[in-house]
C-alpha cells in the first residue's frame, strides 16, 4: 500500500514536471502541420501529446530511417500558408463531410499509410525543404500536374518534387474555393504519379503558418481588478497660515480669478504661490494676507464673536481687499459669508458681480470695473484644532432656495383651500328630515 | 373610519412626522443654525406676500358671500314653494356683502408701483412693510368677510322662513342681520387702516 502511494506520488510529480515542461515549450507558437503518406508503409510514430510542438530534430529523426533504406521519390506539396485552423475550418469536420475542401487529401491519407505531425515548430519558410534536401541529398524540382505528366521520374535516385500551392489572398476566389483547387492539384499529381507506377512518399505542409496565436506563459499585465474610473487628479493643498506652530487660517479655492481693467482677461491667483507675510491670528480676529509675485495682494479679514440670540459664536468674512499697483479695492462680505465659528465656510462661487457675496465698500467709480471671481472657495479662520483638515463646511447654498420656499408656501395654501372646499362638497346631503313617503304630496299653488 | 377620516389622519401624520424627523436630524447634526426664520422672511419676495394678501382678500370674501347665499337661498327656495312673496325681499341684502370686495381697489392703489431691488438691502424696509401689510390686510378683510357672510346667511335663512310664516317679522329680523354685516365692515375698515401709509416703490 505504501509503495503504491509512493508510486502514485512519483507519477504525479513526473506528470507535473512534464506538464510544466510542456507548458514552457508552448512559448513560441509558430507551428505548421505536416502530413506524410506513402505507397510503402511508413514506420509508426508515437502520437504526440496534445499541445506538443514537434521540433525539426524530431522530424529529422523520424525521416532518417525512412530515407535510409533505398531510393525514394518525395512529393512535397508546399502550400504558401497552412495552419491547423485551415484544416478544421474547411475540412468539413463539423458533421458536414460533403463541404470538405480536402477530399483528395483525405482519400490519400486513408488509402496509404500515413503519419501526421500536427504541430511542427516553424522557424523559417524553407526549413522543411532544406531538411528534405539534406536528408535525401537531392535538390528540389519544381513541378505541377501538367509538366509532371511529361516528366519521367528516375527511380534509381532520390527525387524531390516540389509542388507549390497558393494560399488565400485578397483575390476574387474565396478561401474555400482556392483550397479546393489546391486539393484538385494534389489529386491530379497523385494520380499522375500513380499512373506512372512510381512509389512515392508525399508530404503536405505549409511554408509558413497562416495563423499565429501569441501566447505567453508570463502575464505581461498586472492581473487583478482595478477601478475603471480615471485616476482622480491630485488635489492641491490649501493655503495654511501657521501661528505658533499650529495652523490658524486655511484657505482653498479652485480659482481665485481677478480682473483689473488695463489687463486683459482674468488672472488666476490660485496658480501662483503666495507669500503670507502680514497675516495675523487672534482668538477674535484673523487676517490672511496673500502677496503674489504678479504684484497682486489679496487679503481676507475675519472676525468672530458671541451672538446672544442664537447663543453661539459666529464668524464672518468682514472685508476682502485687492491691491494692485498702489490701488486698493475693498469689499464687504459679512452679509453673506458667515458661519458658526466651529465650522468653515464654503461656497461654489464668491464674486462681486453676480449674486454677489462681496459688495463694494466705496463708491469710487474707477474701482467699479474690478472683478473678483473665486470658484469653489473654502475658508476657515478659527477653531482649526484638527491639523490641516477643514472642519465641517457650512455651505452658502441652502437646502431649499427662497424661491422654492415661496412656491411651496403658495402651493400648500392652494391645496389647503382646495381640500377644504372638496371636503365641504363631499359632505353635502339632501335633507330627508321631513320626508314622509306615506303622507300626502304637497300642493304647489299656481298663483302668487 | 370613513374615507375622509383616513385621508386626513394620513396627511396629518405625514406632515408631523416629516417635521419631527427633519427637526431631529438637524438637532443631532448640530445644524440647527440652518433653521433661520429671519432668512426666510427677508429672502422671500414682498411681492409674494402682497399678492397672497390680495388673493386671500378676494377669495375669502367670495367664499363668505357664496356660503351665505347658499344657506339663505336654500331656505328661500324651500319656503318660497308655499309663500312665493318672500323671494325678492330676501335677496336684496346680498348686494351689500359683495360691496366689501371693493377693498381690492385700495390694494391695487398701493400696488401700482413696484420696486427694482433684488437683495434685501436694495429692496429696502418700506417695500417689506408694504408686502407684509398687504398680506395682513388681505387676511383681515378676507376672514372677516368670510364669517360675516356665513353669519348673514344663517340669519337670513331664519328670516326668510319666519317671513314666510308671518310677514310682520321681517323688519325685526333685519336688525340682527345688520349686526352681522357690521362685522364685515369692521374688517374693511381695519384693512384700510393697515394699508393707509403703505407704498411700494423705490
Amino acid at each position: 500500500m505504501a509503495e503504491s502511494r509512493i508510486h502514485a506520488r512519483g507519477r504525479l510529480f513526473s506528470f507535473i514536471l512534464l506538464f510544466s515542461v510542456g507548458l514552457s515549450s508552448v512559448n513560441s507558437t509558430a507551428q505548421v502541420p505536416l502530413l506524410i503518406w506513402s505507397t510503402d508503409s511508413l514506420p509508426p510514430l508515437a502520437s504526440p501529446s496534445a499541445g506538443h510542438i514537434s521540433s525539426d530534430q524530431e522530424l529529422a529523426a523520424y525521416l532518417r530511417p525512412v530515407f535510409a533504406s533505398g531510393r525514394h521519390t518525395v512529393l512535397l506539396f508546399l502550400q504558401e500558408k497552412l495552419s491547423k485552423d485551415d484544416l478544421t475550418r474547411y475540412g468539413g469536420v463539423f458533421g458536414n463531410k460533403q463541404d470538405s475542401a480536402f477530399k483528395n487529401l483525405e482519400a490519400a491519407l486513408r488509402s496509404s499509410s500515413s503519419v501526421t505531425f500536427p504541430a511542427l515548430e516553424w522557424r523559417s519558410p524553407s526549413a522543411v525543404t532544406a531538411l528534405l534536401e539534406a536528408e535525401l541529398g537531392a535538390s528540389p524540382v519544381l513541378a505541377d500536374p501538367d509538366t509532371l505528366s511529361h516528366l519521367s521520374i528516375d527511380t534509381s535516385v532520390n527525387n524531390l518534387l516540389l509542388i507549390n500551392l497558393p494560399y488565400c489572398s485578397d483575390s476574387l476566389k474565396s478561401c474555400k474555393e482556392l483550397l479546393h483547387d489546391n486539393d484538385e492539384v494534389l489529386g491530379k499529381v497523385l494520380s499522375v504519379v500513380q499512373t506512372k507506377g512510381v512509389p512515392y512518399i508525399s508530404i503536405f505542409t505549409g511554408q509558413q503558418p497562416s495563423r499565429v496565436i501569441s501566447e505567453s506563459a508570463v502575464p505581461q499585465e498586472k492581473v487583478g481588478r482595478s477601478l475603471l474610473q480615471a485616476v482622480a487628479a491630485d488635489v492641491k493643498p490649501p493655503i495654511v497660515f501657521n501661528s505658533t506652530g499650529n495652523p490658524c487660517i486655511m484657505l482653498w479655492a479652485q480659482n481665485l480669478n481677478v480682473s483689473i481693467p488695463g489687463t486683459t482677461g482674468w488672472t488666476d491667483l490660485a496658480a501662483q504661490t503666495p507669500n503670507l507675510t502680514g497675516s495675523a491670528c487672534s482668538p477674535s480676529s484673523s487676517q490672511l494676507v496673500l502677496r503674489y509675485p504678479s504684484g497682486h495682494v489679496l487679503s481676507f479679514s475675519m472676525s468672530q464673536r458671541f451672538y446672544p440670540v442664537s447663543a453661539r459664536n459666529w464668524f464672518s468674512l468682514d472685508t476682502v481687499e485687492l491691491q494692485m499697483g498702489g490701488v486698493t479695492a475693498s469689499y464687504v462680505g459679512s452679509r453673506g459669508i458667515y458661519a458658526p465659528a466651529e465650522y468653515s465656510f464654503r461656497c461654489q462661487s464668491v464674486n462681486n458681480f453676480q449674486d454677489a457675496l462681496l459688495v463694494m465698500n466705496s463708491t469710487n467709480q474707477s474701482l467699479s470695473q474690478w472683478r473678483l471671481n473665486f470658484i469653489d472657495f473654502q475658508i476657515q479662520g478659527f477653531s482649526l484644532n484638527n491639523g490641516t483638515n477643514f472642519s465641517y463646511a457650512s455651505d452658502c447654498a441652502s437646502f431649499f432656495t427662497p424661491a422654492i420656499w415661496m412656491g411651496l408656501l403658495t402651493a400648500l395654501l392652494f391645496l389647503l383651500i382646495f381640500l377644504y372646499g372638496l371636503h365641504m362638497i363631499m359632505q353635502l346631503n339632501t335633507m330627508d328630515r321631513f320626508d314622509d313617503p306615506k303622507g300626502p304630496s304637497i300642493s304647489v299653488p299656481q298663483s302668487e | 373610519m370613513n374615507g375622509h377620516a383616513i385621508l386626513y389622519t394620513g396627511v396629518t401624520l405625514a406632515f408631523w412626522s416629516t417635521i419631527l424627523i427633519v427637526g431631529i436630524c438637524y438637532t443631532i447634526f448640530d445644524l440647527g443654525f440652518r433653521f433661520d426664520v429671519a432668512w426666510f422672511l427677508t429672502e422671500t419676495s414682498p411681492f409674494m406676500w402682497a399678492n397672497l394678501g390680495i388673493g386671500l382678500a378676494i377669495s375669502l370674501s367670495v367664499v363668505g358671500a357664496a356660503w351665505g347665499i347658499y344657506i339663505t337661498g336654500s331656505s328661500i327656495i324651500g319656503g318660497g314653494v308655499k309663500a312665493p312673496r318672500i323671494k325678492t325681499k330676501n335677496l336684496v341684502r346680498y348686494v351689500s356683502v359683495t360691496q366689501r370686495i371693493k377693498i381690492y381697489r385700495i390694494l391695487v392703489k398701493v400696488f401700482s408701483n413696484s420696486f427694482s431691488g433684488t437683495t434685501p438691502e436694495t429692496i429696502g424696509a418700506r417695500n417689506y412693510q408694504a408686502g407684509y401689510s398687504m398680506f395682513g390686510a388681505g387676511l383681515t378683510v378676507g376672514f372677516s368677510n368670510l364669517f360675516c357672510g356665513i353669519c348673514v346667511g344663517i340669519v337670513g335663512s331664519g328670516a326668510a322662513l319666519a317671513d314666510a310664516q308671518n310677514p310682520s317679522l321681517f323688519v325685526k329680523i333685519l336688525i340682527v342681520e345688520i349686526f352681522g354685516s357690521a362685522i364685515g365692515l369692521f374688517g374693511v375698515i381695519v384693512a384700510i387702516l393697515q394699508t393707509s401709509k403703505v407704498k411700494m416703490g423705490d
